[in-house]
């Protein structure tokens, strides 16, 4: 000590004091930085001869004086700066800080209560007081602070977080959460930080965690709110969801700010269970929301609702906008239309038919009905009934209207008619995925010369109803039937079918190999490869899935297959992301 | 792959050339490599001008080639910054997967270039060897949420992860080139630490960054973090070269400024941000920006306001504009040519933590070289430290401008031409430049 004040001596009288004071700390904490501890503390104790206040050195002491095994210079050196500035919130600290750290807990007290005594209506110095004590393990002084802190300052919400943070080091999750519950009762802005960190409670502590939370007889709702948080974040959004409803109460307006508060909380969580709670809550809100916004609310409620899979209570929530008195004319119509798509989605085909019939031009937009009488054909075909949905189609005279008739017509064997049908409705009429699904269609067709070929039909009215298991042989048994170039289409058509999750990557293997032997130049051929490709990737053959690629790509490369080739190589050859 | 290896390929393709005819059996049946007839040519020319399909993987076909010992020039500001390569089966099989656009030129065509290149605001650039790459990332980093790896990974040029052990042991002097992405070298999490509490990735960062402090002797993360931004600063003033986006130039450049001042919040630290931090901040020993204010709201996603765009504060945001490329002398000043060699002059910008740079906390040596006309901020700059150099480009992912947590990752296959990304690559083609003496 002797010698190192010496030494800080000498460094004042050769630099000036001045000069140690502008230069000595920053390049004492470059010394730090190096990890030349002792030359640093000559430093700051140099800074502190010049003046003694020197809130910067003190800090520098305070952190390489310990590490040297020299904390009682510290102590000395903060009494000495809390002579010269007894009012200074940072020196007071440092010295409880290195009383704590000598471990004598009868200074520090004494210490801690002068700083009280100093200015007595600082949390301050209780905090800085039983962090020294939580520091060193001594909770329950700690909580015994705590407890006079708050009699002491006459509010027994004070330092609450910090009364958290003691209770979560002893592992009293449940008390913690009390303490958190406190916390943002007093200070709203406090309900991130409480979710943050009692989000990190163990498994096994979590319903400590909401029992403390909402424990009592008439719990502040706070508490339920930042549990039903909680129990979002730990993967548990409808168990959150049912703990706030069970409890919900207030004026309108605050029973509304809590559910649009939960509502956003899960917004922007895809998993069903998150968006189904999100549906909920925003179809309680609409329950209580000003007229204005209502619907818009329960709209959304019906859409967060079918995200989540839970059609019934989608159902419902439209069936209320459209029964519903105060809801505006167009409102009503989307209702309608959502309500019938709903239906016809849930295979309810004869109750959508029914339903669209009933509400005809009236209560449904022109554009609405066509666009559901078409939704409703395409459903009538994908159930075989081809009869039912060219009735439904009726004059409807559409490009869309020509293209399902299209289908009809080619799952009835038609083909020719299928082309002409196809060929009317262009490129562009309906959906893309309907567009392209048609091109290819077409594209397959012009390869074909029969006008008619009711095997084909039905093998593709089969693929068209889901079954990909009867699809792939009734495709195969149909290819037989047709001229070489004629085959490779189907042939990997119906290799693209096999190759589908769950089918047999083999014969799919199989019909893809034999789609390229029968017409080697042909359109179909880089596009049998790239499938084959897949299906290697997908079996773990990776090795030969990359090299039928390359041989795609260096073979074909003006086909229309080859980015997607070179993607798939990319995404092989782990250059690119899988997803 | 090593020149022995690269060779070998080249004489295997040779001899499949030798076979002559044209495959007509597919050769994943005769389990050999598809042959084609070779068009001999003194060179090829690799264009980076429009005519190019894959302007991406046209730089890992360079890196490559020289990483494999053969001669490559970068002809700046020529067709977009092209690169010139000697001709070989090998590279012209890997153009053709990758669909890099390859023109065979012949001794006539390249006089004739050169003969161009001396007339008009162009050079030619040998490139010498391929740098040794390193990219700072913890060691959970997912792969695809970073913008330099995706590039690298996308051109197939090889790197290494490095993280705070091995900076603060000197790992980096085994390396030419090192990227910073997202990195908050505050300390503070990126500052999402309320915004996203309980989030898994969040609570596993926290975790990682802490015990990774705990473990290396630092009292906090804040503490660890300015240890490695000034081994970081020592490695570029040895001689090394830096590229940083995102969140790391700024909070870099406070990490290196704050010296014994606190400017993490207390979740970092456990203390708060000094009340006269700004007035006490020293920039001598930055690299890029100077005067730069604190943003001390624990809750408010911003660090400072050398960020222009502040796209996570409400009431601060600033829209997305466009950004253009300075057009700098390639003969007098070839450094920053090759940093802004492009096909598209000017870009679209994209958002990150750190989107934009404000030109009043730029430090008057930097040089800018990207700017969005009109605004009060730049997007992209350079500067020298010492022996080495260093550049920063603001945003996450040129090819997702409103870049969200959670987004899927950018799948570069679909971008082969993104301009953007070229920034990225110019930057690590740059160091394989062969030096010579620059005239400013």
């Amino acid at each position: 000590m002797r010698r190192n004040a010496l030494g800080a001596c000498v460094l004042a009288v050769v630099l000036g004091a001045g000069a140690l004071d502008a230069q000595g700390v920053p390049r004492g904490f470059e010394l730090e930085r190096l990890g030349r501890h002792a030359e640093a503390a000559t430093l700051y104790l140099a800074a502190l001869a010049a003046d003694p206040a020197d809130e910067s050195a003190l800090l520098g002491l305070e952190r390489v004086l310990p590490r040297l095994d020299r904390t009682a210079e510290l102590l000395a050196a903060a009494r000495r700066a809390r002579a010269a500035a007894p009012r200074s919130g940072v020196v007071r600290g440092v010295e409880l800080r290195a009383t704590a750290e000598l471990g004598d807990t009868r200074a520090l007290a004494e210490a801690a209560e002068a700083w009280i005594a100093e200015d007595p209506g600082s949390e301050d110095p209780w905090r800085e007081w039983t962090l020294a004590l939580a520091d060193r393990g001594a909770l329950d002084g700690a909580r015994r602070v705590l407890a006079a802190a708050r009699r002491a300052l006459g509010r027994p919400d004070a330092l609450a977080t910090l009364a958290a943070e003691v209770e979560q080091r002893g592992g009293d999750w449940a008390a913690a959460a009390g303490e958190w519950r406190t916390a943002v009762a007093a200070d709203a802005t406090q309900r991130a930080n409480a979710t943050y960190h009692l989000g990190e409670a163990p498994l096994d502590q979590r319903e400590g965690v909401l029992a403390g939370l909402t424990a009592g007889g008439r719990v502040p709702s706070i508490g339920r709110q930042i549990a039903a948080d909680l129990l979002v974040s730990w993967g548990r959004p409808l168990d959150g969801w049912r703990l706030l409803e069970s409890s919900i109460e207030g004026t309108p307006a605050e029973v509304g700010r809590m559910l649009r508060d939960f509502a956003q909380r899960t917004e922007g969580l895809t998993d069903q269970d998150s968006r189904r709670a999100r549906g909920l809550a925003l179809a309680a809100y609409a329950d209580v929301a000003p007229p204005a916004t209502a619907a818009r609310v329960r709209a959304e409620a019906a859409r967060a609702l079918l995200d989540g899979g839970d059609r019934a209570a989608a159902r419902a929530q439209l069936l209320q906008l459209v029964d519903a008195r105060d809801v505006p004319p167009d409102a009503r119509a989307l209702a309608e239309a959502a309500l019938i798509d709903l239906l016809i989605r849930d295979g309810a085909l004869g109750a959508a038919a029914a339903r669209l019939a009933a509400a005809g031009d009236q209560r449904l937009t022109g554009e609405d009905a066509q666009s559901l009488r078409l939704d409703l054909a395409r459903a009538l075909v994908a159930r075989g009934s081809l009869h039912a949905a060219d009735s439904i189609l009726g004059p409807d005279s559409s490009v869309t209207a020509a293209a399902l008739r299209g289908w009809i017509a080619l799952y009835g064997g038609e083909l020719a008619v299928a082309d002409s049908q196809f060929r009317r409705a262009g490129p562009y009429a309906g959906p893309r995925e309907d567009a392209t699904a048609r091109t290819a269609m077409l594209a397959l067709l012009q390869t074909i010369d029969e006008a008619r070929a009711p095997e084909l039909g039905r093998a593709l009215l089969l693929l068209a109803g889901g079954d990909s298991a009867g699809a792939v042989p009734a495709l195969q048994r149909a290819a037989q039937h047709l001229a070489p170039a004629s085959r490779a289409g189907v042939l990997t058509l119906a290799g693209r079918v096999a190759a589908r999750p769950g089918g047999d990557p083999e014969i799919a293997l199989r019909l893809l190999t034999g789609a390229v032997a029968a017409d080697e130049r042909g359109a179909f051929a880089p596009e049998a490869e790239l499938v084959a490709a897949r299906v290697l990737l997908h079996m773990g053959r990776t090795a030969d899935g990359i090299t039928r690629l390359e041989h795609l790509i260096l073979t074909y490369p003006g086909s229309a297959f080859t980015p997607d080739a070179r993607r798939e190589l990319e995404r092989a050859r782990g250059t690119v992301p899988r997803s | 792959m090593r020149r022995r290896e690269f060779l070998g390929r080249l004489g295997r393709a040779a001899v499949a050339f030798g076979a002559g005819s044209r495959a007509v059996v597919p050769s994943w049946r005769r389990g050999d490599a598809p042959s084609w007839r070779p068009v001999v040519a003194a060179s090829l020319l690799v264009p980076m001008d429009d005519s190019q399909t894959n302007h991406l993987k046209a730089y890992g076909l360079t890196y490559r080639a020289i990483g494999a010992g053969l001669r490559a020039e970068w002809l700046l500001n020529y067709r977009g910054g092209s690169f010139l390569l000697p001709d070989s089966g090998a590279l012209r099989r890997e153009a053709a997967l990758d669909a890099v656009l390859l023109e065979p030129v012949g001794d006539a065509t390249v006089a004739a270039i050169k003969g161009e290149i001396a007339g008009a605001n162009m050079d030619a650039v040998p490139l010498e060897k391929g740098p040794r790459i390193a990219v700072y990332a913890p060691p959970s980093a997912r792969p695809w949420d970073d913008a330099v790896t995706m590039a690298l990974q996308y051109a197939g040029i090889t790197f290494d992860r490095v993280w705070d052990a091995e900076v603060l042991a000197g790992g980096l002097t085994g390396y030419d080139w090192l990227h910073l992405h997202h990195e908050d070298f505050t300390g503070q999490y990126s500052k999402f630490y309320l915004t996203f509490a309980g989030q898994a990735w969040l609570s596993e960062m926290v975790r990682e960054q802490s015990a990774t402090a705990r473990r290396l002797g630092y009292a906090s993360v804040p503490a660890l973090k300015k240890a490695v931004a000034v081994a970081i600063r020592d490695y570029v003033a040895n001689g090394g070269f830096l590229f940083a986006m995102c969140t790391a130039t700024e909070t870099i450049d406070l990490a290196l400024a704050s010296g014994a001042v606190d400017i993490a919040a207390a979740f970092a630290d456990g203390t708060g941000v000094d009340d006269d931090a700004d007035a006490r901040l020293d920039w001598r020993g930055t690299f890029a920006f100077t005067g730069a204010r604190l943003e001390p709201h624990p809750a408010v996603a911003a660090f400072s306001d050398i960020d222009g765009h502040q796209v996570n504060v409400p009431g601060r945001r600033q829209p997305l504009g466009a950004f253009t490329l300075f057009n700098f002398s390639a003969k007098i000043d070839p450094v920053p040519s090759m940093l802004v060699q492009n096909h598209r002059p000017v870009i679209p910008d994209f958002y990150g933590l750190t989107t934009s740079f404000v030109r009043a906390r730029l430090k008057p040596a930097v040089t800018v070289l990207g700017l969005e006309e009109g605004a009060p901020w730049v997007k992209y700059i350079r500067g020298d430290l010492g022996k080495g150099t260093w550049c920063f480009l603001g945003g996450h992912d040129p090819e997702d401008p409103q870049h969200q947590i959670g987004d899927p990752a950018t799948d570069l296959s679909l971008h082969p031409r993104s301009p953007g990304y070229r920034l990225i690559l110019n930057n690590v083609l740059f160091p394989a430049a062969k030096k010579k003496e620059l005239k400013t």
